[in-house]
């Protein structure tokens, strides 16, 4: 369930993505860009309609918050809330604070409603899988991870988590990136600001438009083709966020594609969708729904189909497949100049 | 509308994953930027032009012209002030009863309107207080208000309150002895729902208690109660169609008061925006009504004439009037407004209602009879800038 996504910021996009209309108000009205790596991502940060010192004094008190939500839930650091967790596993519970309850409860329901493929204990899988080595784990080397994952197992009843097995783990992996985004935007709308959006990885939340009204153009990347955008959103609200097959994979001797998103059921890598993008309100929700998305296959766009959320998909073949009631799926440019 | 309804319907029987919003919605400190209480951001100044006439066949009744000023100015990030003037010329005959003619009693009235109204937004309430002050030569209204407006945790739900306070004086061209007053109490409460990402319902009561003159000095004879409590109850219920990008405006309003009128008002709005800038939003109003107690139908005194009832005498302590918007009927307003936004933060609008109000359109048992349909249209213009 780890997921990586390349975008091109509006900043990085070039020409075709510029404002229409140029900067007329002064100062203000230049984009601020604070760039900075957590989470094992690169992230940014661009804000617009104030001051530089106003944006600066921002940006550091949203990165200081992503950072506080890296250390809370980071499972390579051992004094995290999920190293707390999953150092009891097998020997009984863990009280938990109200915001990890509240990720915890929301963990459950994507549980529920994916009718377990998304399952924030099948991280355990990246042991068995080496993708550095590009090797496919052996069918016993998979049995032992597979026997760990089951939330249906984890003992959660909103205040206290015990992990039944020694060796099972849990990680935020899918909404941790996602929520500290969300949580980013409320810093900032918290100190009056209004324009910009807070870019964590490829997932990404708008503060709010343009200063002068006109949505943000994010450019998501071709599955295949590296240096290739394969659709422009715009968005002046909302989040966006991109599941692929394309960051870390490895093909087989015999030319199977497998990348690191795994199925919680069976262990083996997924195939339906080359990348999936979601746009939704929270970033959290996008992320987890484009996660899910790839993880269901075939029926991904008839679960997608609800009010407040646009999607692409792009099938095995490279095919596009949208459902865009507000119009926010560009096509790209044929021939950018 | 259907076919929106069914295919989201179907995606939930087939498990889909509108829960995944909801839950997302629960999470701590995700301010979602639907609904909030934000301030405004830009100021903004408007310009508008109304012009409103009204006839019965073959008789021209009153004109009215009425440009007016609104700006709203945000302040300090956390305050707005707004406030608007408005200045009326009416022209025209003045109706004295029912429907007739009252000789050359001409009408030509200015009346100068003004309120203001100053917001504090926090992150989850905001509250305001206002005052409208509104003049001509025989009518003088002020008034104070106060609203308060609260958001719950995940936006979802919006509550609010409010009370006003209103002191008018009533004086006649006709009489330039008479002078007096009337004072009025409104409450309102409401609660605004966000039902699902594509429906917002609202549901508000008002209640109104007034004591004063309620009698038209300009109609004879025309003796109300001096005191009048008023009911309202109203629904709307505003749906989004994603692939129009269009919403559809509906709402029902109920009326009583103690003078004993009972009206009902359905109304629905379609708001269309187009490419380049235009947004089109044909609407559509229905109410009918039923007589207030003390109206009496245009059927007079067989030895005093028109305008007197049945029975008149100088000293009939009893209440009677013979307005004709305290009368039974049925009326339907037709409308459509197109805006278009010009150039960014520019947009010009424009408006059409035509209104028609006849007895033989009351539901649910005849309108009040004699009485010649009543039409009035408004066009009003404007211009709004936002910087």
């Amino acid at each position: 369930m780890l997921r990586d996504t390349a975008f091109s910021s509006p900043a990085q996009a070039g020409a075709p993505d510029a404002p229409r209309d140029a900067p007329s108000d002064g100062p203000a009205a230049r984009e601020h860009r604070h760039v900075f790596t957590a989470m094992a991502s690169p992230n940014e940060i661009v804000l617009a309609g104030v001051s530089q010192p106003q944006a600066a004094e921002a940006c550091a008190l949203a990165e200081a918050e992503i950072r506080r939500i890296e250390r809370k839930y980071s499972r390579y650091r051992d004094d995290s809330v999920i190293s707390a967790i999953n150092a009891r596993a097998g020997r009984g519970g863990v009280t938990v604070d109200a915001e990890t309850a509240q990720l915890l409860d929301f963990a459950a329901e994507l549980h529920r409603q994916s009718e377990g493929l998304f399952d924030l204990t099948s991280g355990c899988l990246r042991r068995a899988w080496d993708f550095k080595a590009g090797r496919e784990p052996t069918p016993d080397a998979l049995a032992v991870q597979l026997a760990r994952i089951g939330w249906h197992r984890v003992q959660w009843d909103g205040r206290a988590i015990a992990l039944p097995q020694a060796g099972m783990e849990i990680d935020f992996g899918g909404i941790g990136k996602e929520y500290a985004a969300d949580r980013a935007i409320a810093v900032l709308h918290g100190l009056g600001l209004r324009h910009g959006f807070v870019n964590l990885g490829g997932d990404l939340r708008v503060l709010g438009p343009r200063p002068d009204g006109q949505p943000w153009v994010f450019a998501v990347r071709h599955p295949r083709r590296e240096d290739e955008v394969c659709a422009r959103i715009a968005l002046s609200e909302g989040a966006l966020a991109t599941s692929g097959d394309y960051e870390r994979f490895f093909i087989t001797p015999d030319g199977r594609r497998c990348c690191h998103i795994l199925d919680p059921r069976t262990g083996q890598p997924v195939r339906h969708w080359q990348a999936v993008s979601v746009v939704a309100p929270l970033c959290i929700a996008a992320g987890a729904l484009a996660t899910m998305s790839m993880l269901i296959g075939a029926q991904a766009a008839q679960r997608l189909s609800m009010p407040g959320v646009g999607f692409l998909l792009v099938d095995g073949d490279g095919r596009l497949q949208s459902h865009d009631p507000e119009r926010l799926l560009q096509h790209p440019a044929p021939s950018p100049p | 509308m259907a076919a929106t309804e069914f295919e989201t319907a179907d995606a939930s029987r087939a498990g889909g994953w509108g829960g995944v919003l909801a839950a997302a919605l629960l999470l701590p400190g995700l301010h979602a930027t639907v609904q909030a209480e934000t301030a405004p951001e830009q100021a903004e100044i408007a310009v508008k032009v109304l012009s409103y006439r009204d006839r019965q066949p073959g008789f021209n009744r009153i004109k009215v012209t009425a440009p007016s000023v609104y700006l709203m100015v945000p302040v300090a990030g956390r305050w707005s002030v707004e406030g608007s003037l408005v200045s009326d010329s009416v022209s025209g005959a003045s109706p004295r009863y029912h429907s007739a003619v009252s000789g050359a009693s001409r009408l030509d009235e200015e009346r100068t309107a003004g309120d203001v109204r100053v917001t504090r937004y926090n992150d989850r309430d905001a509250w305001s207080i206002g005052a409208a002050y509104s003049t001509e030569h025989d009518y003088r209204s002020r008034t104070i208000s106060a609203d308060y407006r609260r958001s719950s945790e995940d936006n979802n739900t919006t509550w609010n309150i409010g009370a006003a306070f209103g002191d008018d004086w009533i004086g006649s061209s006709n009489d330039p002895t008479l002078s007096r007053g009337r004072n009025t109490t409104q409450l309102i409460a409401g609660v605004t729902q966000a039902w699902t990402a594509n429906d917002l319902v609202q549901l508000n009561v008002g209640a109104s208690w007034g004591h004063g003159m309620y009698s038209d000095p300009y109609k004879f004879p025309d003796r109300r109660p001096d005191r009048r409590e008023q009911y309202t109850v109203m629904a709307r219920w505003n749906h989004h169609f994603s692939d129009w990008k269009a919403t559809l405006r509906s709402s029902w309003r109920y009326y009583s008061d103690s003078f004993g009128v009972r009206a009902n008002t359905l109304e629905t709005a379609w708001v269309q925006p187009l490419s380049g800038g235009w947004t089109l939003t044909p609407m559509l109003r229905y109410t009918t009504q039923r007589a207030a107690k003390f109206y009496y139908d245009p059927v007079y005194d067989p030895a005093l004439g028109a305008p007197f009832p049945p029975g008149y005498t100088a000293t009939s302590p009893q209440y009677l009037s013979g307005d004709q918007r305290l009368s039974a009927f049925g009326a339907i307003t037709a409308g459509l407004k197109v805006a278009y936004e010009f150039a960014p933060r520019w947009t010009a609008d424009f408006s059409l209602e035509h209104y028609e109000q006849r007895a033989g359109w009351r539901l649910g048992g005849s309108g009040s009879p004699g009485l010649d349909r009543f039409q009035a249209d408004w066009l009003q213009i404007g211009l709004s800038h936002k910087f």
